[in-house]
């Protein structure tokens, strides 16, 4: 392989890895923004999307098959599934706590990350379970890059999700009142929003882009299991700070960024597979000191 | 109320009396530990060898347990976690086991042995074989797998065989699969070969896509993964994705149908060093079939192992006529030709497995075979 040919393949490589952790690193910003939450659950919540996915797809392949037609349709079902328990969870979990100090709600996100990964845990026997697909390794040869057909889609639904998102956040009402809570959430009250309303809309769809990411890991991965969402949920965690916490074009820069980190760091001589998660936090280190409120981020003043 | 208070003090006397008589019922039984990974990655060979040495103890207290007392047993669950390997083996000392079997991962059994051999503790070990466990062996573990060193010459037998001349090992930096790489690596060189890269994957990482890049860039004849099953299948699907055609090789840590269900049609041709699994020895029909009929399912690579691990301690008690625990330490290294059902039993020096057991296999259509 020519050292074009590497960089080219790795930087696919970091495209592929990133949208799968710019999709989680959406709901912790969200989240984030709207209330101020560090969701230490998120990750468990892509977990469990996967395992929805799974469930689904074996139910779902019976009539279409388990290629394009019966992943989209079990994606989308586990979509609104999860969704649907990011609402449960924050009603019944975070806004009790809305009005706590912010590190009681911080514990019950703890809680919450562990009743998952414990509840699946128990469910799956703790095992591994082969997310088997029909699909292929055909794709297109460039030189020594090899991208395939998957890939190929998984990055494009990525984009496309984001792009609806971008949609929903700028031109809806939702959208609107969403940006204006993140800024007072008083003054949205007296205005008349329904602030409920509006955070458990963005548990929603906060939790039914982890569900996204999750089935989707599990279609290219060809493997979940209990604990796959702590690693992922960690790095989205990383990749959100990065792209300034809170902001929603910052986490999905930060995850690419991220992405395009641990690739091109294996590729460094004295960095290797080995320090490669040491070489990607470094960098968030160096970041943090010299742009505490990350590539996107606002800064935050502070009213008295 | 001054009444009411001396009653309650009468029940709560009586209630902390009995607690305190209760392991003198117990006198009559010998209670062994059973140490495994049965939750997490490595939680299907950890069931396995937990199922192992419950028929093993079944069948002992059938014919009429050792020295006239039944076997009862306590699992330790460490979860191949090092931490969590520590406080299960404190669990099982403080419930006062004389004696246990068990290890599977050897980065989470490394940090047991000095806490069972604090308490004076035999721990006879069927899995777990990196050469750190003798090197802080403190004198009362027996290690009755082969070690990492019998595993390396018997993959750079086979790369030889199959004109390999540039090797690249992957590893997952842990205690156990470090050990091997390294190993290999150092007695592959010693042929004259080059080794182009060793690398490292972190435990449960899904995307290996960077690492594959890096290593078609060397150009490797064989790519050897020392390390687990879950990771290593994920490894070979992404190696063969990227149109790597080559020879690849995982070690015994790898070896499980789980493998194959994770790698699907990728895993074709990989080849496999495994310690003797029941499949392959005539010794364990009986043993094979046992299992089958108690727990519905066919015994794992390292069942076979357990339960010769299980017999040996049985035997060892026997011999030395005593369950206390120094007398067993004694009657087990004075092991002669213990006759195991995946093959006999002397212990070295250094309380390793005298007798190397390796064999080589190859994934053909989704099973193990022998390779010859």
């Amino acid at each position: 392989m020519s050292n074009l040919d590497i960089i080219l393949q790795q930087f696919f490589n970091g495209l592929i890895l990133g949208s799968f952790y710019s999709l989680v690193a959406l709901g912790y910003s969200m989240v984030y923004g709207i209330i101020k939450l560090l969701n230490f659950a998120h990750g468990d919540i892509y977990m469990v999307g996967a395992f929805t996915g799974f469930a689904l797809l074996s139910v779902v392949s019976g009539v279409l098959g388990d290629g394009w037609g019966g992943i989209v349709v079990s994606m989308i079902l586990a979509m609104i599934a999860v969704g649907f328990l990011g609402v449960l969870i924050q009603r019944v979990a975070y806004r009790p706590m809305l009005n706590a100090p912010r590190l009681s709600i911080l514990i019950t996100a703890l809680a919450v990350s562990i009743i998952l990964y414990n509840a699946a845990m128990v469910l799956t026997h703790g095992e591994f379970k082969a997310f088997t697909v029909g699909l292929g390794y055909d794709g297109v040869q460039l030189g020594d890059v090899f991208v395939t057909y998957t890939q190929m889609v998984l990055v494009s639904a990525t984009a496309a999700l984001m792009l609806i998102l971008h949609l929903f956040i700028s031109k809806t009402m939702y959208g609107k009142a969403m940006r204006a809570i993140s800024i007072d959430q008083d003054a949205c009250r007296l205005m008349g929003i329904d602030v409920n309303r509006v955070i458990a809309v963005t548990f929603f769809i906060g939790s039914a882009l982890a569900a996204a990411a999750g089935v989707m890991a599990g279609v290219y991965y060809g493997r979940i299991e209990f604990s796959m969402g702590f690693l992922i949920g960690l790095k989205a965690f990383t990749a959100a700070v990065i792209g300034g916490i809170g902001s929603i074009p910052g986490a999905m820069l930060g995850g690419i960024v991220l992405g395009m980190l641990e690739s091109f760091g294996t590729q460094i001589a004295f960095v290797g597979t080995a320090w490669k998660d040491v070489f990607a936090f470094g960098i968030l280190i160096l970041l943090l000191v010299f742009k505490p409120t990350g590539l996107l981020g606002r800064t935050e003043i502070e009213r008295m | 109320m001054a009444r009411k208070w001396y009653g309650m003090v009468l029940v709560m006397a009586a209630v902390v009396g009995l607690w305190s008589v209760a392991p003198v019922f117990a006198a009559g039984e010998i209670k062994v530990g059973i140490m495994a990974p049965t939750t997490g990655s490595e939680a299907t060979y950890g069931k396995d060898m937990e199922n192992a040495i419950s028929l093993a103890v079944s069948e002992i207290n059938a014919r009429g347990g050792i020295l006239g007392k039944q076997v009862v047993t306590a699992t330790g669950d460490d979860a191949c976690d090092p931490q969590q390997g520590a406080s299960a083996a404190s669990k099982l000392v403080s419930e006062g086991v004389v004696a246990v079997v068990g290890g599977y991962c050897s980065g989470s059994t490394l940090p047991t042995l000095k806490i069972y051999g604090d308490a004076g503790i035999p721990i006879i070990i069927p899995a777990a074989n990196s050469s750190k466990l003798s090197e802080a062996n403190p004198g009362n573990a027996f290690q009755i797998n082969s070690t990492g060193a019998d595993q390396a010459v018997t993959a750079v037998k086979l790369f030889k065989e199959k004109h390999v001349k540039k090797l690249a090992i992957v590893d997952q930096g842990d205690g156990y699969s470090a050990d091997l790489a390294a190993l290999t690596a150092k007695k592959w060189k010693e042929t004259g070969n080059e080794v182009v890269a060793i690398e490292v994957i972190n435990k449960g990482e899904q995307d290996d896509s960077a690492l594959v890049t890096r290593l078609n860039s060397k150009a490797p004849d064989a790519i050897f993964w020392t390390a687990y099953y879950a990771d290593g299948a994920l490894l070979i699907k992404q190696l063969r994705q990227s149109g790597y055609h080559k020879l690849i090789a995982v070690g015994d840590g790898s070896n499980s149908p789980k493998l194959m269900e994770l790698a699907g049609p990728a895993a074709e041709g990989v080849f496999c060093f495994s310690n003797p699994t029941v499949e392959y020895l005539p010794a364990a029909k009986a043993f094979a079939e046992n299992y089958k009929k108690k727990f519905n399912q066919d015994p794992g690579p390292y069942s076979a192992l357990a339960y010769d691990g299980m017999n040996l301690l049985a035997d060892a008690i026997t011999r030395a006529k005593s369950a206390d625990k120094a007398a067993i330490i004694k009657a087990l290294k004075e092991t002669k030709q213990f006759k195991g059902i995946a093959g006999p039993i002397s212990f070295n020096p250094n309380q390793t497995l005298a007798i190397s057991n390796f064999v080589v296999l190859v994934a053909k259509g989704k099973t193990w075979s022998l390779y010859e």
